[in-house]
């Protein structure tokens, strides 16, 4: 892949670069994504789709792996240079899917993509949103008041409100905890950081208007699951059995009765922690948790070693995006959190998401290739 | 790999994420490690149930608030299709005590899976009897469960059946077309139970519980309320109504009563009727098939599916058109000698009246006037007039089924009866003979439109809809329209003085109320199944009609002696109601 492309440009750079790259990052999320198809398999073995769903599934996976080998080769300080463009492109793809968009289990979010499927805007718009903010901070040395973190909450606003529209709530907090992040990595003082999210508690209201009925619903079923047993409540309940059941050690992969008898509704995406859980126990549930901490920990380790506060900061906000997924990912299924449908990256079935997590560990390999000489 | 120390910010990012690892992790640990066993015991014996907490329908209510349907508990039995393990065996046990047929618990078992873990109802409205039989035979029943569940209860017995409607299980069809019932739900399949459905059903709630290793409920685990319907208020006036019914005991016919100003059906009675208590648990097979081949046909609304010869009531049509037409004036005069030829036929009347003007006409009902009359206009402008005041087109009343009646012309003899139109066709037209069909609920909006100067109201049922707690949600209006011929004032006029004259001293004068300024025209309407059909349409008071009553009776030989005394009875009755018009009339 990219080696034979270092090799030609002669040894020394190819030796550099072997031992630039973090293997321990592309070993980690290797293996993420190889739990992740044997979760799929061992989720839907017993449907008719399986089939259609695997090959989906290698066809995302290869597309995905391409995105990663381009954003590790390209300067993400030349990407950070196309802000404005990718910013803007953003904003029209997220208005493209609200004209155009293709509804499904009530919200429109998908653009339709012959073959491959649909294209969801709004799981790529975190990972540019990544680097036009990190650009954006990058321009400001410091955020000495809390005035100073009104553009770049503008910034994340604008496409935030976009993406409510569709509706999908998750992606938008997800956006939030990006933004979080990322300015308090950026210098921001934790004080103004609080002005800001008191600021946000207050137009709370006024999101729940925004909401459509069945987002309403699910919070809602997240305050008291018994209020609605069969809709959002049902199926907190019934992840909750599912991955209870497992105990220590699970019931064995392809043998989960829950997600057999399709009691968890969207299993494969949304719900994939339930089949690990309810399969694989206590253990196997640790196992993954333990992976994300790895690759988070390099994520983190990129960040402080970034040659630049531009790459420090982009490094964060991707941190921030994976951390956010998942803990709101397997916090819902837990009962913790409530049911915002974000898939679980790398693991859950869902082509864009898949793109989006791999082109971002891709920028981090980028971030990581150009670090700081000696760090 | 971390050759220097990490800036103090993202470290302490690394110690958030690590915290709230953490707590997922605790998470895991409790419901896996320590509430796994139960969590287990869910899963394993699928103990998760989902049973059906029936919404209470909405109440209905007359005018004045008087209740005329509600609801009471029962007992269902019902099933839970996951929890059997031999349908076979359950059908042989069940089929006798519930007194229906194997076949169809097997068929609602086999619809049951679809969703296996909610009740299947197969009995509703039991006995205390079944009930305790049932318990006792627990053992032998897995998976059978008994539900308490509201009925419909008919607190004025077999009243108005045809208005009210009643219920019955949803079919596969309306499973397919229509969102939200599930298969054992009950939906409203005639009257206004069916029209106003949506309103008056509730969502039914759930409860997801834990059941035991027979099916029995042990610990609710999530609960969703039932939310109840909404009530409607109808037009109907329940004595009004009563009176109609019993003036129609043992007969079959129809009597209308309508406000003509705002289109409120305060009577729409119908003979013979049926008990829709019939159908509260369910109808039985028995009784179902009683009703459906009765040749009297209990469940045809009279009143608004059925279609007959309107008679002479037509001829206020025949009457109309002439003079608006300009072809008769009040003073012109005919002979009425009690025949017409017709080229070499003769057309025989039923007397001889000597020379009459228009209202002498009317009032006696002379068929030679309204022939010349009918020949003078013609079939395609009395077919005109016809239709402008809403013959043969349905009325629009806010009910499931309504018959459209038949205004005939040459271009529809043609096509259906291969013959010309022949003038002999127009006589009989004008008198509302030959193929002219009306229903009794079009003879009253017709008379509500002469009688108030050419608007055409819809007659309408509902009134007002309520919310569960009693306050109004929202109420109806008529859509009105104006006849679309004109009528000059002068022909309304004159015609309505010839009702009038029906009643004072003519053909109606049975009809006559001591002291209630009337107008109105009877019809004996010879038809090919029999005896001739009595008619009986009118309104009063005569200068500012509140009230339009139509009375019909199926082979009730002669309007004048058999319908107009029936409608005297009506508006005898509805006295307090024209009193207190024009005033305005009490909401309840």
């Amino acid at each position: 892949m990219a080696g034979a492309v270092a090799r030609r440009a002669g040894a020394a750079v190819s030796t550099r670069w072997w031992h630039e790259v973090d293997w321990i990052l592309i070993g980690v999320t290797a293996l993420l994504v190889a739990y992740g198809i044997v979760a799929l398999v061992s989720s839907t073995h017993a449907t008719s789709d399986a089939p259609a769903l695997l090959r989906a599934r290698a066809i995302h996976l290869a597309i995905g792996v391409l995105a990663l080998v381009a954003a590790a080769m390209i300067d993400y300080r030349r990407l950070a240079g196309a802000a404005k463009v990718i910013y803007v492109g953003t904003l029209l793809m997220l208005v493209g899917v609200l004209v155009l968009g293709e509804s499904r289990l009530g919200a429109q979010r998908w653009i339709a993509m012959g073959p491959f499927g649909g294209f969801q805007p709004s799981e790529a718009a975190k990972l540019a949103l990544v680097i036009t903010l990190a650009r954006h901070l990058d321009a400001v040395k410091a955020l000495p008041r809390m005035r100073s973190l009104f553009p770049f909450a503008a910034h994340m606003a604008l496409p935030m409100f976009l993406i409510i529209r569709q509706p999908d709530l998750g992606t938008a907090l997800v956006l939030l905890a990006i933004l979080a992040a990322m300015l308090y990595v950026a210098g921001a003082r934790p004080g103004d950081l609080a002005g800001i999210a008191a600021a946000a508690a207050v137009t709370l209201p006024f999101l729940w208007r925004i909401l459509h009925d069945y987002q309403r619903r699910r919070l809602l079923a997240f305050l008291d699951p018994g209020a609605d047993p069969l809709g959002s409540g049902y199926a907190l309940i019934q992840s909750k059995i599912a991955i209870g059941s497992g105990q220590l050690f699970g019931k064995g992969l392809f043998s989960g009765t829950q997600n057999l008898l399709r009691f968890i509704p969207e299993h494969h995406t949304d719900f994939i922690f339930t089949v690990v859980g309810e399969e694989l126990g206590l253990i196997g549930a640790t196992v993954l948790l333990v992976l994300y901490l790895i690759w988070l920990w390099r994520a983190l380790n990129i960040a402080a070693g970034a040659r630049d506060r531009l790459g420090a900061i982009m490094a964060t906000g991707i941190a921030a995006m994976i951390m956010f997924h998942v803990v709101v990912n397997v916090g819902m299924t837990l009962g913790l959190m409530p049911v915002t449908g974000i898939p679980l990256p790398f693991m859950s079935y869902g082509g864009s998401s898949l793109l989006t997590t791999l082109a971002g560990t891709g920028l981090l390999l980028s971030i990581r290739l150009r670090r700081r000489p000696g760090h | 790999m971390t050759g220097s120390a990490w800036h103090p910010r993202i470290l302490r990012l690394g110690v958030v994420i690590v915290l709230l690892f953490l707590a997922l992790e605790g998470r895991l640990w409790s419901m896996q490690a320590i509430q796994g066993r139960y969590y287990l015991d869910l899963s394993e014996q699928n103990r998760v149930r989902d049973l059906i907490v029936p919404a209470p329908r909405g109440a209905i209510f007359d005018r004045r608030g008087q209740p005329l349907v509600t609801n009471r508990a029962s007992f269902t039995v019902s099933v839970l299709p996951m929890e059997v393990p031999d349908p076979d065996r359950l059908a042989e046990v069940l089929a006798p005590l519930l007194g229906i047929e194997r076949q169809e618990i097997l068929d609602k078992l086999e619809a049951g899976r679809r969703r296996p873990f909610e009740s299947v109802p197969l009995r509703r409205d039991v006995s205390k009897t079944i009930v305790v039989t049932v318990e006792e035979h627990r053992i032998d029943l897995p998976g059978v469960i008994i539900q308490a569940e509201p009925v419909r209860q008919y607190l004025l017995g077999p009243f108005a059946p045809h208005v009210l409607g009643y219920l019955g299980e949803v079919t596969e069809e309306e499973l397919r077309t229509k969102n939200g019932y599930r298969p054992g739900d009950l939906i409203g399949k005639a009257g206004v139970e069916r029209v106003y459905d949506d309103v008056l059903r509730g969502d039914p709630g759930r409860l997801q519980v834990e059941v035991d290793a027979a099916g029995r409920p042990m610990r609710v685990l999530g609960r969703q309320q039932a939310r109840p319907g909404r009530s409607m208020v109808l037009n109907v006036d329940s004595s009004l109504q009563q009176v109609a019914e019993a003036a129609l005991r043992g007969r079959s016919g129809a009597i209308v009563a309508m406000d003509p100003r705002s289109g409120e059906v305060l009577v729409l009675a119908s003979a013979p009727g049926f008990d829709p208590s019939l159908f509260s648990g369910g109808i039985s097979q028995a009784n179902w098939r009683r009703l459906t081949t009765d040749t009297n046909l209990p469940l045809l609304s009279r009143a608004a599916e059925g279609t007959y010869e309107p008679g002479s009531v037509f001829k206020i049509i025949t009457g109309l058109s002439a003079l608006s037409e300009g072809v008769v004036s009040r003073n012109s005069t005919f002979e009425c000698t009690g025949q017409l030829q017709l080229g070499q036929w003769i057309f025989h009347d039923l007397a001889a009246y000597g020379t009459v003007n228009f209202i002498r006409g009317v009032q006696v009902s002379c068929n030679v006037m309204f022939w010349r009359l009918g020949m003078a206009v013609g079939e395609p402008r009395l077919a005109r007039y016809a239709k402008a005041l809403g013959l043969g087109e349905p009325t629009g009343i806010d009910l499931p089924a309504e018959a459209a009646g038949l205004i005939p012309s040459a271009e529809w003899k043609q096509r259906v009866w291969k013959t010309p139109w022949y003038p002999g066709d127009t006589l009989n037209m004008s008198i509302g003979q030959g193929f002219v069909l009306t229903s009794p609920l079009q003879i009253a909006r017709m008379v509500s439109a002469v009688a108030m100067d050419g608007k055409l109201v819809q007659p309408r049922l509902a009134r007002r809809i309520l919310a569960p707690d009693g306050t109004e949600v929202s109420s109806f209006a008529s859509r009105e329209t104006t006849v679309p011929v004109t009528l000059p004032p002068e022909a309304l006029r004159t015609l309505r003085e010839g009702m009038r004259a029906v009643v004072n001293g003519g053909t109606g004068a049975a009809a006559a109320v001591q002291g209630l300024d009337m107008a109105g025209k009877t019809g004996s309407a010879e038809n090919p199944r029999g005896i001739p059909h009595a008619w009986f349409a009118g309104y009063a008071p005569a200068d500012s009609p509140a009230l339009v009553v139509v009375v019909f009776v199926e082979h009730g030989r002669r309007g004048g002696e058999i319908a107009a005394p029936i409608a005297r009875a009506i508006f005898e009755a509805a006295r307090p109601w024209l009193a207190q018009s024009p005033a305005g009339q009490v909401r309840p």
